[in-house]
């Protein structure tokens, strides 16, 4: 006797479990059941699962009988031309969906010449063993499994064309990569969903070799001259967004150009932007600082001794401002209204994203790097007929990592790109290496890929041929303009009157703990001294009572909490967060009482 | 462990002062001469050993095996070393015999059986409590007691300490209490039961016979009785060792203690194929042995135990040692490293390590500490 579980609650009992299975799947087959329903008889158990609920991923796949698939060519090519639908072929039970769970039962041949009268399934195409995002990726069979999931990754993070509508939306934090192609070396996958609308990524010209050690490590260099002419260019929009909100006693915040009775208004000049609506006009230059959006609102806290003063209180100023170290133009303003009906502004600010060193890029087989040097095109190596790389790889990073999609793409680009159409790098069922490189060779080329190469700085022929080709790189979203961070000296906290921490805040980098451990290790203690300095403060301390007393420099003269006009004052020079320990000491009830030595 | 004065010094010195030179005078200058006054060894030191055990963790290996006890290695050891912990996780001891006993596969493998313990818990199948009866009854395995060579009267005889009667029917052990009144305590009394030693150390649960390259026996133990087995006439007690350090400590004495820290801590290390100085090790280890008890690097052992009340606060549960301060009026003489950084000052270390001596009024400076002072 087995039991029976639907969806995980136990609901009846069984004698013959197989034929219960069995008879549910032929009742979906048929369609006299929901599609949805899979079942699972589990031996270790010796129970019957029955899952109908939602949150389950399903998979579909062919139906297999005694070695058969059901999906036939005539199905396929009544489907091709229309005569048939998907739901057609599910209705019939040719095609069933699968959970995770009846998966288990399955016996799935990934191709149809595999397949044996012991198959239960059949993979609608082998490339489905992939997720949407890994069927982009060409010839990623031939890869490590490790770099595919690096290489998915990096695809993520690309800068492109994510929607084509971008002028008019307003998304926080977007970028768009212009003049962005279809890869020369595609998937079946590319046309299935619609790359075409949102393309990421450009065919270049790459050499693999390195080229005066600017291409260290994980490093590539990109010619500054493509650059220049547009390559990989992209663009920053960031929206500002207001709202004019309607505060109790009936007022509200305005959007305009504030007056000059405002309270906090600023430079006449920090406005200059503003059209009379209060917003900064089209098209305009606006830099970290300008004033945006114009906005002034009713006086916040009204105090009873604010009443009876004369005159109108102040508006207070509450203008929208550029953030400090972007710039940018201004390219899009929506006007409307939220549902509560107050006035809604949105500012779009376009900045230019132009490559710099230290901006990252990434092929699609998880080879990404960092730009290292930006060099002109003739200092670039070129070939015998003249093709000068856009990019140059460095070939110290395929052999730990195995790629081999990468070198395939390579040269799979370089036969798209000589024979003018697109390269099937399909896994499992694209062209092969034999074939592209069979091709290579009727184009004239040597068919490993490999082409003689000129320094570009001495005009020498190196000594070695260099694997040159095309392929697809892709810009990705980490750009050094949003992580560069610098600082001699700047704002700090008020507490502590410790150095800020952030990017956002012009903050400081730690010296941390173990970065201190290092300093006491080298004994430089006056060095260790100097870098924690930035807090240091001289204070007032009576030698009597060793409590922290009050000191008027210029008259010479203090007092201290105890011992009053009679302290002896002594400047000691501590750091600021040793007198918030002594303030808190004092807090709880704990007397710190510092004892001053002389130090000569 | 002895650092040795190498050799090319010895002979420069005997170059310069001659053959008769006194080399207890080398042996000063070249202590001296070790390390530099004002150097910061224990931070030096701790980051010797700190970096080393970073690598470590990510390859602490397991070995399985049967015949191989597989004892606690790597980073988790090291820890345990550091801390000083009582009850380490896999103690053991190699125990190595007299040269009579070592030759001989019997005679070994009969002091291997000696050594392990057996408890009532071991030869006993199944029991059943009755509240009733106010009894327990036990089932004694007859082919263990056969193989052990135990009667069951062997066995009752170990319970006449506790105040309970006992009945033997065949195989059946009844154990009567008449004190019980609940399942609870008989429970409790069966617990205590098996737990009682018929034969073998306390504390040894397998004894494993190896053979070393001379051909002489020797055994390794899960488990410690370092002083049970030092009694023994057949244990060689010179070479015989546990690794509890404290158990060590106890029985052979600090500087024992000391030396088996420096071992362990490096065959750890050597083990995982890091290789640290020895004299980091060293230093470690006089620390942990020095008031003549080995204590811990941490919140209850070194650390904790800091002159200083700034020094301690700012290492672990700060409250706990301010209020302290402020309750028994501590002071602070302010010569650590962490309470001069607090509060900017020069720390007491390398290049802050000297100090201007002036005479005021021709008099000597009469303020022994500079710097301030904090009391409560």
């Amino acid at each position: 006797m087995s039991f029976v579980f639907v969806n995980g609650v136990l609901s009846g009992v069984t004698d013959d479990p197989e034929k219960l299975v069995k008879d549910i799947i032929e009742d979906r087959r048929q369609s006299n059941i929901p599609k949805e329903i899979n079942v699972r008889y589990r031996k270790d158990t010796d129970s019957v699962m029955i899952n109908s609920d939602s949150g389950r991923l399903l998979r579909a796949l062919i139906v297999v009988k005694n070695g058969k698939p059901m999906v036939t060519k005539e199905d396929v090519e009544l489907l091709s031309e229309g005569h048939l639908t998907w739901q057609d072929l599910i209705d019939k039970g040719k095609i069933e969906y699968l959970d995770a769970d009846e998966e288990e039962l399955a016996y799935t041949a990934l191709n149809e010449e595999d397949l044996t009268p012991a198959h239960t399934h059949l993979e609608i195409t082998p490339l489905s063993v992939f997720g949407t995002q890994a069927s982009l990726l060409p010839f990623i069979n031939h890869s490590n499994a490790h770099r595919n999931v690096t290489a998915v990754k990096s695809v993520q993070q690309g800068v492109g064309l994510y929607t084509t509508n971008y002028l008019i939306r307003h998304d926080n934090d977007s970028m768009i990569a212009i003049d962005q192609q279809m890869p020369i070396v595609k998937t079946e996958m590319y046309e299935n969903e619609n790359f075409k609308s949102h393309l990421s990524g450009q065919n270049i010209v790459v050499a693999v070799l390195s080229y005066l050690g600017y291409n260290m490590d994980d490093a590539i260099i990109i010619n500054k001259s493509s650059v220049e002419r547009g390559l990989f260019r992209a663009m920053f929009f960031r929206p500002y967004k207001v709202e004019e909100i309607k505060y109790v006693g009936g007022q509200s915040d305005v959007i305009t150009v504030p007056d000059k009775d405002v309270a906090g208004y600023r430079s006449e000049d920090s406005y200059k932007y503003l059209d009379e609506d209060g917003i900064a006009a089209i098209n305009s230059q606006v830099n970290g600082g300008d004033v945006l959006i114009g906005r002034i609102s009713p006086p916040r806290f009204v105090s009873s001794i604010d009443k009876f003063r004369l005159g109108v209180q102040k508006q207070v100023e509450s203008s929208i401002e550029c953030r400090t170290g972007e710039s940018g133009v201004v390219d899009n303003v929506f006007v409307t209204s939220t549902a509560e009906g107050n006035k809604y502004v949105s500012l779009k600010i376009r900045e230019d994203r132009p490559v710099e060193i230290g901006d990252k890029f990434g092929p699609r087989s998880g080879q990404k790097g960092v730009v290292g040097m930006l060099l002109n095109q003739e200092d670039m190596p070129f070939t015998y007929s003249g093709i000068i790389p856009d990019l140059i790889f460095s070939p110290y990073s395929i052999p730990s990592r195995m790629s081999m999609s990468y070198l395939l793409e390579l040269i799979g680009g370089k036969v798209g790109a000589l024979g003018g159409r697109y390269i099937d790098g399909t896994p499992f069922t694209g062209e092969t290496e034999e074939d592209l490189r069979k091709e290579l060779m009727e184009y004239g080329f040597r068919e490993n890929g490999v082409e003689t190469m000129y320094n570009g700085i001495t005009g020498e022929e190196m000594k070695v041929r260099i694997f040159v080709g095309n392929m697809t790189y892709i810009r990705l979203k980490h750009l050094v303009e949003y992580k560069i961070q610098w600082r001699a000296r700047g704002p700090i906290q008020l507490l502590n009157r410790q150095p800020t921490e952030g990017k956002s805040k012009r903050g400081g980098l730690r010296l941390g703990e173990m970065e201190k451990d290092c300093f006491v290790a080298y004994g430089t203690a006056l060095a260790l001294k100097e870098r924690f300095d930035s807090d240091k403060v001289t204070i007032p301390v009576c030698s009597k009572c060793g409590m922290v007393a009050v000191y008027n420099v210029k008259k010479k003269t203090g007092y201290c909490p105890i011992d009053g006009e009679d302290a002896q004052i002594k400047l000691i020079e501590v750091s600021v967060s040793f007198k918030i320990l002594l303030d808190e000491l004092k807090s709880v009830g704990i007397y710190p009482k510092m004892v001053l030595g002389s130090k000569v | 462990m002895k650092i040795e004065i190498p050799e090319k010094y010895i002979v420069a010195f005997k170059e310069k002062y001659g053959e008769n030179a006194d080399l207890a005078e080398l042996e000063k200058i070249y202590t001296r001469s070790l390390v530099t006054p004002g150097e910061a060894v224990g931070v030096i030191a701790a980051q010797s050993i700190g970096e080393a055990s970073t690598q470590l963790t990510l390859r602490t290996k397991h070995a399985a095996g049967l015949s191989v006890i597989n004892t606690t290695s790597g980073l988790p050891r090291l820890v345990e070393i550091f801390d000083s912990k009582k009850d380490i996780s896999t103690p053991f001891m190699d125990i190595y015999l007299k040269e009579e006993y070592a030759k001989s596969k019997q005679k070994a493998s009969e002091i291997a059986s000696k050594i392990i313990e057996i408890k009532i818990g071991d030869i006993t199948s199944s029991y059943t409590v009755s509240l009733r009866k106010k009894s327990i009854e036990f089932v004694l395995d007859k082919e263990l007691l056969k193989e052990y060579g135990f009667t069951p009267k062997d066995v009752t005889a170990k319970l006449s300490n506790l105040k309970v009667s006992t009945a033997l029917e065949g195989d059946n052990l009844s154990v009567i209490d008449k004190s019980a009144d609940s399942v609870k305590k008989l429970i409790r009394l069966r617990n205590k039961i098996v737990e009682i030693n018929l034969s073998g150390l306390p504390g040894v649960s397998r004894a494993i016979l190896n053979q070393d390259s001379n051909g002489n026996y020797w055994i390794k133990t899960i488990g410690t009785n370092l002083s049970e087995v030092l009694k023994m006439e057949e244990v060689d007690q010179k070479n015989t060792i546990s690794n509890d350090i404290i158990e060590v400590s106890k029985v052979l004495g600090i500087e024992a203690a000391r030396n088996l820290i420096i071992e362990e801590v490096n065959s750890t290390l050597q083990n995982v194929g890091l290789t640290v100085d020895l004299r980091h090790i060293f230093l470690i280890a006089d620390a942990m042995c020095l008031d003549g008890t080995v204590r811990g690097i941490g919140r209850y052992g070194l650390s904790g135990e800091a002159d200083s009340v700034l020094a301690r606060a700012s290492f672990e549960v700060p409250l706990k040692h301010l209020i302290e301060a402020g309750l028994y009026h501590e002071s602070d003489p302010f010569k650590y490293v962490a309470n001069n950084i607090l509060s900017n000052q020069v720390i007491p270390i390398g290049t802050g390590g000297v100090e201007l001596v002036v005479k005021e009024n021709g008099k000597g400076n009469s303020e022994e500490n500079s710097g301030k002072d904090k009391e409560q």
